[in-house]
């Protein structure tokens, strides 16, 4: 049985408002109901302006911006606008945009296929609409279903901010806290908003504290943590780190940030058990609040202007401490020129862990060699050399038997690059370096420039062989970078 | 309820379009290779394909193809060229 379709009579691009009556009298019509920020809604608007079907698009938006979109996307169907509080979207149960209605000439509607379903669409319209992928595609929230100032229009009935953050796409995919001013007057606890840490790329946008900050709170920092957001944003806008480069390249690099000195005490970062997550408030929204920077506030957002094929975990936000305190070498931010005192931020530009695991060598070349081969894997098996660093979380056990061994973070550094080498000849397949093609079969050929391209770091529980190296970032000539903490809290 | 933008919400000006050329018969075109891994191979047979069609052509190589073109690289372009093309990625 078919239902009269509601009637309406709404602002539209061809100058004067326009009712359902007039749309149906010469024969059916197809209603899209469509909002500008809606992927989905555009994909619907491209797809079916080529489809050869009579389409009339209904935005949830002003009529400017309907007829912005409507040119962008090459739809040449009629344009109309309906305004807050969508009163024709509540008339016809929108859940989802967008949603296409078909009605016929009587004004019945015949039909409808709600999100992008080219399939639904073709069997709807019975006319071929494209074969072109994605044939499927989830719609977005139809805007009476949660905007806000409607639902403080019907007395907030099921206003939820948590959910409204998500609408407004002020997430990476996880729930976040909402920015309020309160909550953003609190994490800069009376530093200037305003002030200017630089510009980021690919956005070039202006990347002030009080961004940040409400990227802080989104992550779910505590006030506390800030000052350590800040150093880790401070070190990515380095020019020499190339955050742009890395924002929106296909690989899949993130920014790793270990933190040394007295805040990790202070803020409860974990550099023991568990270091690289999950679990530890600290660890998780530190790195989390830089991506958010990176991804908002930057631009670099997944599956726009970030192109990262696979992307990895770690991209969700990946912060950890250096467990100085266990450590038997000097910790990073000494071994970088700064004092054991201060607190400082370091960032890797690096993909995902591997694990390594090692419980057998019975002496340090052994498990250096076992090390630096697990790092030969990384990127590609036979690029070598890797032009790129390669920072290793060297677990406590694998730490305590070099020392006992008697060897000090350099000679592991120095014994790790002499040790991993191979010659040309094996690595002459696949992906592969101009240097190697360009070598003799038995040259060696050694996994790293030089030894400074390796990075140690302590961190990981007591019990446990097991270290991890993490891939470079290459091709972005970036340069690890390190910040001093800017306040004490 | 009102919340604290994360973004730099400055509303950016489209630069409009140059104008089109309607030929390419005495048109000097500046070909940037961004130096990525075969670009030059593009760009190799993009030149063949307009000196074919009367262009003439320089070619420019940026230092790096993950960061942005130096201005002295914009600069050259646009000293030099009526026209750009640029080879990206792999």
């Amino acid at each position: 049985m078919s239902l009269t379709a509601p009637e309406f009579s709404l602002p539209s691009t061809a100058g004067a408002p326009l009712a359902l009556t007039d749309l149906h009298a010469d024969g059916p019509a197809l209603l899209l109901f469509v909002a500008e920020e809606c992927p989905t809604s555009t994909l619907a608007l491209r797809r079916l302006s080529r489809a050869g079907v009579r389409v009339v698009a209904v935005f949830e938006d002003p009529l400017d911006v309907a007829a912005r979109v409507a040119r962008r996307t090459g739809f040449d169907g009629l344009v109309l606008s309906e305004p807050a509080p969508y009163d024709v979207s509540r008339a016809y149960s929108l859940i989802s945009l967008p949603t296409a209605v078909l009605v016929d000439r009587a004004g019945h509607e015949t039909g409808r296929v709600v999100g992008w379903d080219a399939e639904a669409l073709q069997s709807l319209l019975s006319v071929p609409v494209t074969d072109e992928p994605p044939l499927r595609k989830p719609g977005c929230a139809a805007k009476n279903t949660y905007d806000p100032e409607t639902l403080r229009a019907l007395d907030g009935a099921g206003f939820d901010e948590l959910e409204e953050m998500f609408e407004r796409g002020w997430t990476d995919g996880l729930p976040v806290i909402p920015p309020t001013g309160e909550r953003v007057q609190a994490m800069l606890a009376g530093h200037d908003g305003d002030e200017l840490l630089g510009e980021m790329a690919p956005a070039l946008a202006r990347v002030t504290l009080e961004r940040v900050a409400a990227c802080a709170v989104l992550a779910g920092c505590r006030p506390e943590y800030f000052p350590v957001v800040v150093a880790a944003v401070q070190a990515v806008l380095e020019p020499s780190f190339n955050v742009g480069g890395q924002a929106v390249t296909t690989q899949p690099c993130g920014q790793i940030v270990i933190v040394n000195g007295p805040v990790r005490d202070a803020i409860g970062l974990n550099g023991s058990s568990g270091a690289l997550g999950p679990g530890w408030r600290a660890n998780m929204t530190i790195g989390r609040a830089l991506r958010l920077v990176i991804s908002l506030t930057g631009g670099g957002f997944p599956g726009r202007l970030d192109r990262s094929t696979l992307g990895n975990p770690g991209k969700i936000g990946l912060c950890f401490a250096e467990d100085e305190e266990v450590s038997p070498w000097e910790p990073l931010h000494v071994s970088r020129g700064y004092d054991a005192s201060q607190s400082v931020v370091t960032v890797f530009g690096a993909d995902a862990p591997l694990s390594v695991s090692d419980h057998r060598s019975t002496e340090p070349l052994e498990l250096a060699q076992v090390l630096g081969e697990a790092a030969g894997a990384t990127w590609s098996p036979n690029w070598w050399p890797l032009g790129g660093t390669s920072l290793f979380a060297i677990c406590p056990e694998h730490a305590r038997s070099f020392h006992e061994w008697g060897w000090d973070k350099e000679r592991v550094r120095s014994e790790m690059f002499a040790a991993v080498r191979r010659p040309a000849g094996t690595l002459r397949w696949g992906e592969t370096t101009p240097l190697v093609q360009r070598a003799s079969d038995d040259s060696l050929v050694d996994k790293w420039d030089r030894p400074e391209d390796i990075a140690l770091v302590v961190a990981g529980g007591e019990a446990g062989r097991y270290s991890a190296v993490f891939g470079p970032c290459l091709g972005m000539d970036t340069q690890p970078i390190s910040k001093e903490v800017p306040w004490s809290t | 309820m009102e919340y604290v933008s994360p973004f730099d919400e400055r509303r950016r000006v489209a630069e409009p379009l140059a104008e089109r050329p309607v030929s390419l018969e005495g048109t000097s075109v500046a070909l940037l290779d961004i130096n990525k891994r075969r670009g030059d191979e593009f760009l190799d047979r993009i030149e063949e394909l307009l000196l074919g069609r009367g262009a003439s052509t320089s070619r420019i190589t940026k230092e790096i193809f993950s960061k942005p073109a130096a201005p002295e690289i914009i600069r050259r372009i646009a000293d030099r060229g009526d026209l750009a093309v640029e080879g990206l990625a792999d």
